[in-house]
């Protein structure tokens, strides 16, 4: 989202750049009874030939108020942070993109794991990891032990509880 | 610009779209009180007041484009600059004696993360000084090779901010580190 919001606004403000330069110059020359670079002839007939119920307008109306909600909601729901704080006394952050896959090679590397994919939320100011595995059922512990192990490598603090969901590898029929 | 900018940028142009296309759907459906559905978008009433109007309304919808501009090239250039409120220039402070020690905020940042980058476990560091000198607040970003010993890392990091501030005499106000560890080898 924060992508999207840039890459939005560099945009935006394009859009505005050009749009606002255009309308000044245009009105400009209207102004002094010179020739304009733009023919608005077109634009007064349409708008003038429209009527507020015509399908087109209801259309655009609809459009607008639908993109204006899904930007709302975009906006206004809660973020993946992109980092963890690690330690409040020295500032100290880590990229949550980062710990996830360490966390994750962590847990591949037991035996009995063929696949791990590991999730870390804030909850309450605690680490809150979920593990998503694939492999034997019985490994639920050692893959707890490997990534309280790989949090206290990376120096984070030690989670309240670690979510460990294992499914158990598909046979082949 | 921050990311908390760009967040209340959109929710102000979500709402406006929502009271925009609600407000004209309204009066699509007669629901709106006062709007006829069946009146045209531009009625005739309001382009010859227009005329009459001109040269004054053709001169209001110029300025009106060049405030769309201009708000335009500042939000591009906000987009474009690096983040908010980075020192640019010399960090400067007055001593206790007359005079005033400046220094040039690159070559200090430059300084921190040349430090920074000694210890083998970092690869790349990078850092920003925002805030009022003679304290700062010092951001710094530090990629870390697979096989770094995290804490030894942070010893380092708070050595080397250490050294900056006897060095430069600039206490930093705020400290913000964040790491970036590559992924551990298969």
């Amino acid at each position: 989202m924060r992508t999207a919001n840039r890459v939005a606004s560099l945009l935006l403000a394009t859009a505005l750049l050009l749009g606002g330069a255009a309308a000044a110059v245009q009105a400009l020359l209207l102004t002094l009874h010179r020739p304009t670079p733009f023919d608005t002839s077109g634009w007064l007939d349409a708008l003038s030939g429209t009527r507020w119920r015509d399908p087109t307008v209801r259309a655009v109306a609809g459009g607008a108020l639908l993109l204006g909600l899904a930007i709302l909601v975009a906006q206004l729901r809660r973020w993946t942070p992109v980092r963890l704080r690690a330690d409040e006394r020295d500032g100290w952050y880590l990229h949550r993109r980062c710990v996830e896959r360490r966390l994750a090679d962590a847990a591949s590397a037991v035996p009995g794991v063929r696949r791990a994919r590991v999730r870390v939320r804030r909850r309450g100011g605690q680490w809150r990891p979920r593990v998503r595995a694939t492999g034997d059922p019985a490994a639920r512990a050692e893959i707890e032990f490997a990534v309280h192990q790989e949090l206290r490598h990376l120096t984070a603090p030690r989670p309240a509880r670690i979510d460990v969901r294992l499914l158990p590898r598909r046979r082949p029929a | 610009m921050s990311n908390a900018g760009h967040r209340l940028l959109w929710t102000v142009i979500a709402l406006l779209l929502v009271a925009g296309g609600a407000g004209a759907l309204t009066a699509s459906l007669g629901t709106l009180p006062g709007a006829d559905p069946a009146a045209v978008l531009l009625s005739a009433e309001l382009v010859d007041r227009w005329r009459r109007a001109a040269p004054w309304s053709t001169l209001a919808a110029a300025v009106a484009g060049a405030l769309f501009a201009l708000a335009g090239q500042r939000l591009l250039a906000r987009e474009l600059r690096g983040p908010d409120g980075t020192l640019r220039g010399t960090l400067s402070h007055p001593g206790r004696r007359p005079g005033r020690t400046r220094l040039a905020t690159d070559v200090l940042a430059d300084a921190l993360a040349r430090d920074l980058t000694g210890n083998p476990g970092v690869r790349r560091a990078r850092v920003v000084l925002t805030g009022a000198p003679p304290h700062p607040d010092v951001w710094i970003r530090v990629d870390l090779t697979a096989d770094a010993p995290t804490a030894g890392v942070r010893e380092h990091v708070r050595a080397a901010v250490r050294r900056f501030a006897a060095t430069t005499d600039c206490q930093p106000a705020h400290l913000d580190v964040t790491a970036r560890i590559e992924a551990s080898h298969p």
